[in-house]
């Protein structure tokens, strides 16, 4: 069989202006601007002690808008990366629901109070549950696209991780595996640049990783994490590939991390804020994806976004807690 | 019923779920084109396709990450690891994600798969073909662990594994792939995970094995039964939830343990199986295990490998030492002694008026019959004594002076039908005879319970009693 060419594809913004119809672009800025505002209070709570762990998507929510709009809802699937608040809302998690997981209630539905935060999952949702370890769950999105494949149902699976977890093995092994048998599946690299506090240069020696994509014989798709119609296109055309019987495309969407790594971490012991705040000012998708909807629809939209965000939280904060009877529950079936 | 080995059986338990569920699936490397390197899918390609057979590349993380996605989606994987001591490279998946899906999404998403691998020495394999790996596993909640033994089980617990809604980690000795044949019953005849079976029923010890060690212990214990040495063998079957019910029971009955394992000695599955026992308190001795010793790998040389895995052999010794721990003469101290009297510490018997010479001299045999009641204790250790001196208190005017072996009181008509006599220092047990009354009289005995078990308490007054009443009717017996 012969391997699909592979080509390197730097998708440039005057080309893809087009890319998005306005109700896609207005859809694109509605959830990037509640994921900003979950994660703002997220953020805020848990640095006030109210909860137990955070983790922000800052600067990351365009690249999960753009696969999850580019995926279908409810058909497609997404083993997801752990700044992947955006995809989780497009794909239809309720702002309540992502606030239970915050708070670790056992109603939440991700992760029933047993993980903490960022740890998705829904199967109703087609997001498959992800873990603590980085990133175990590549290998996961591979079968769950393999099983896609063997049971001709035409989804197509979305495999989300950072850049930190693309130095595993398990990465390799994943996308060598969805490359030999030629699976419906899109590798997203969320490339920010660090790994907690190890910068790149310590944890790979490219410039990029889109290269690695010819070393599996599959096509590699380099694209501006910050730019959501840029990811929906590169996303778009990767899914097609996928359900077409092309097999699988790696793309690597750069990006920037605005916050540090989780509640529990303090980055100014290894990075300049200052200039990363510079860098964020031209770099926030949220700023980016402004530009794209009506100023007066942005207002709008952010003003009902903070009171759902408010209102998610103070309703999940109010939930109750686990019930100490339950917990061996589901150990087995 | 047919004959099959264990390599036949699991591939006809493969065979007949990959025909009766299309969801069943293998991967695993050498699965395909050449049917496994033990020969375990041999001929599924030919008959269920390339779609359902797979080669996958030398990736264990991959394969296990694979068959947990797989699962995921409903599909039952199947999944390979062609030597059980590469599986520790599949161990996040299978520890970190098989194991935790279902519980850390209270059942939202399941992980109902199958891992087989061969595991397992003794066929000159060295360290990275010849470990075992249960240990590991077996600590992991959420996943079971089966490691069948013989051609049934393995077919039998295959297909259980498949069908079952949780992760399964199937573990089959490579040994006993050709070397072990057996009858399968025909058709689809599941064994239920989490149940042990009795391989050979017995009264005296159990032996809890598994795999190729199973084997070694019933030679052990066949080579047993011409020595009095009755053991019961129990197959644990399932590793991982262990059947305790199976297990408790037989311990009941024998109260000895030894386990068999090949795996290493610390922290194995011996060390859970001995807790469990201890924890229940069901041991009447402790407890004996047989395992590989605390070494990093197997050596390949003949004779080095065969220095460190138990055997049958060894086994036997183990269970000869144990077995051993019992009084001579028995392999095994009776519950129910009808020469103990029921209240082992007083007898009330018929006894002339004058009875002191007869007494004196039933005391010497009884001693003779339990010398534990002729010694004396230090916690340096007891020193049974061997002669008999006895020492006599006949009351006030002839008080006990000290420094026998033995003290017998008896106060004649003048004392107390019943009283407790007082062990003296330096001695074990002290014996009193109470006053006469119709011909009858209680005797007491008190012991230093130190040194002096309560049922040997039974057996020194049952000696006593029996040696005078047999002094007191010689012509009974001549007559007769």
């Amino acid at each position: 069989m012969p391997i699909h060419p592979t080509h390197y594809l730097m998708l440039r913004r005057n080309l893809l202006y087009t890319a998005m119809t306005r109700a896609e672009r207005e859809r694109a800025y509605r959830a990037l601007s509640l994921a900003r505002a979950l994660d703002e209070r997220m953020w805020r709570l848990a640095r006030a002690g109210r909860a137990h762990f955070a983790v922000p998507c800052s600067g990351h929510e365009a690249i999960g808008a753009g696969y999850a709009l580019a995926m279908r809802a409810g058909i497609d699937w997404l083993s997801p990366h752990y700044r992947d608040l955006t995809a989780l809302l497009v794909l239809g998690m309720a702002p309540r629901d992502v606030m239970l997981h915050f708070f670790s209630r056992p109603s939440d539905p991700n992760a029933a109070g047993r993980q903490p935060y960022a740890h998705f999952g829904s199967r109703r949702l087609h997001v498959l549950s992800l873990q603590g370890p980085q990133p175990n769950h590549c290998s996961h999105g591979v079968g769950c696209a393999w099983g896609s494949k063997l049971l001709g149902d035409g989804s197509a699976s979305v495999i989300a991780f950072g850049d930190g977890g693309a130095q595993k093995g398990e990465v390799h092994e994943s996308m060598n595996i969805a490359a030999v048998h030629q699976l419906p599946v899109v590798f997203v690299v969320h490339r920010n640049g660090w790994t907690q506090s190890v910068k790149r240069e310590s944890e790979y020696a490219t410039d990029s990783l889109v290269a690695r994509a010819a070393g599996y014989g599959m096509p590699g798709i380099a694209v501006d994490g910050t730019d959501v119609e840029a990811m929906f296109a590169a996303s778009r055309s990767a899914l097609e590939r996928a359900r077409s019987g092309g097999g699988p495309t790696l793309i690597d969407a750069q990006c920037v991390r605005f916050l540090p790594n989780t509640s529990n971490d303090d980055d100014t012991r290894y990075r300049d804020r200052t200039a990363l705040e510079s860098e964020f000012a031209v770099r926030d998708p949220l700023v980016r994806a402004r530009r794209l909807v009506a100023a007066a629809f942005a207002d709008a939209v952010d003003a009902e976004n903070a009171a759902l965000a408010q209102d998610a939280a103070d309703w999940a904060e109010a939930q109750p807690h686990g019930d100490a009877q339950t917990v061996a529950e589901h150990a087995y079936a | 019923m047919r004959e099959l080995s264990v390599i036949e059986a699991v591939r006809e338990a493969l065979f007949e779920e990959m025909a009766r569920d299309p969801r069943v699936l293998l991967l695993g490397e050498d699965v395909a084109t050449l049917g496994g390197v033990f020969r375990a899918s041999e001929g599924l390609l030919e008959r269920f396709g390339p779609e359902r057979v797979i080669d996958m590349p030398m990736a264990e993380t991959g394969i296990a990450g694979v068959a947990v996605g797989l699962a995921m989606r409903g599909l039952r994987p199947v999944a390979e690891i062609q030597f059980a001591d590469f599986i520790h490279a599949a161990m996040d998946h299978l520890v970190g994600e098989a194991a935790k899906m279902r519980w850390r999404t209270a059942g939202d998403w399941t992980c109902p798969m199958v891992i087989r691998t061969a595991y397992g020495g003794g066929f000159r394999g060295g360290p990275y073909h010849s470990q075992s790996v249960e240990a590991f596993y077996t600590h992991a909640p959420g996943i079971k662990v089966v490691a069948p033994s013989t051609p049934a089980d393995a077919k039998g617990l295959l297909l259980a594994a498949i069908r079952d809604p949780d992760p399964v980690l199937v573990l089959e000795h490579k040994r006993t792939y050709r070397l072990i044949r057996g009858p399968v019953p025909d058709g689809d005849v599941v064994v239920p995970i989490g149940s042990a079976a009795i391989a050979r029923p017995g009264n005296d010890i159990t032996v809890l094995s598994y795999g190729m060690m199973l084997h070694e212990s019933l030679a052990a214990a066949n080579a047993l039964a011409g020595e009095g040495i009755d053991v019961e063998v129990v197959d644990l079957r399932t590793l991982l939830p262990l059947d305790r019910t199976t297990i408790l029971r037989s311990l009941a009955k024998t109260r000895r343990l030894c386990v068999v394992h090949e795996d290493t000695l610390t922290m194995g599955l011996g060390a859970e199986l001995c807790a469990l026992a201890a924890e229940a308190g069901v041991l009447e001795v402790p407890p004996v295990r047989v395992a590989m010793p605390d070494l990093p790998g197997i050596p390949v040389d003949d004779v080095l490998e065969d220095a460190v895995l138990p055997n049958r052999a060894t086994i036997r010794a183990a269970l000869v030492r144990l077995a051993g721990a019992v009084p001579a003469g028995s392999a095994r101290r009776r519950a129910y002694d009808a020469s103990i009297p029921q209240a082992s510490s007083v007898v009330e018997i018929a006894l002339p008026e004058e009875h002191t010479r007869a007494a004196l001299d039933a005391l010497v045999v009884a001693c003779r019959a339990v010398p534990a009641c002729n010694a004396s204790f230090a916690w340096s250790g007891i020193v049974n004594h061997a002669q008999v001196v006895v020492d006599c208190d006949f009351g006030p005017a002839a008080p006990a002076r000290g420094g026998g072996t033995i003290t017998l009181i008896d106060y004649g008509r003048e004392g107390a039908d019943l009283a407790i006599p007082f062990v003296r220092p330096g001695q074990t047990a002290a014996l009193r005879i109470g006053a006469v009354r119709d011909g009858r009289a209680f005797v007491a005995c008190s012991v230093d319970h130190r040194a002096v078990d309560g049922a040997d308490v039974g057996r020194f007054l049952a000696a006593f009693t029996t040696e005078l009443e047999r002094a007191r009717a010689p012509e009974t017996v001549h007559a007769g």
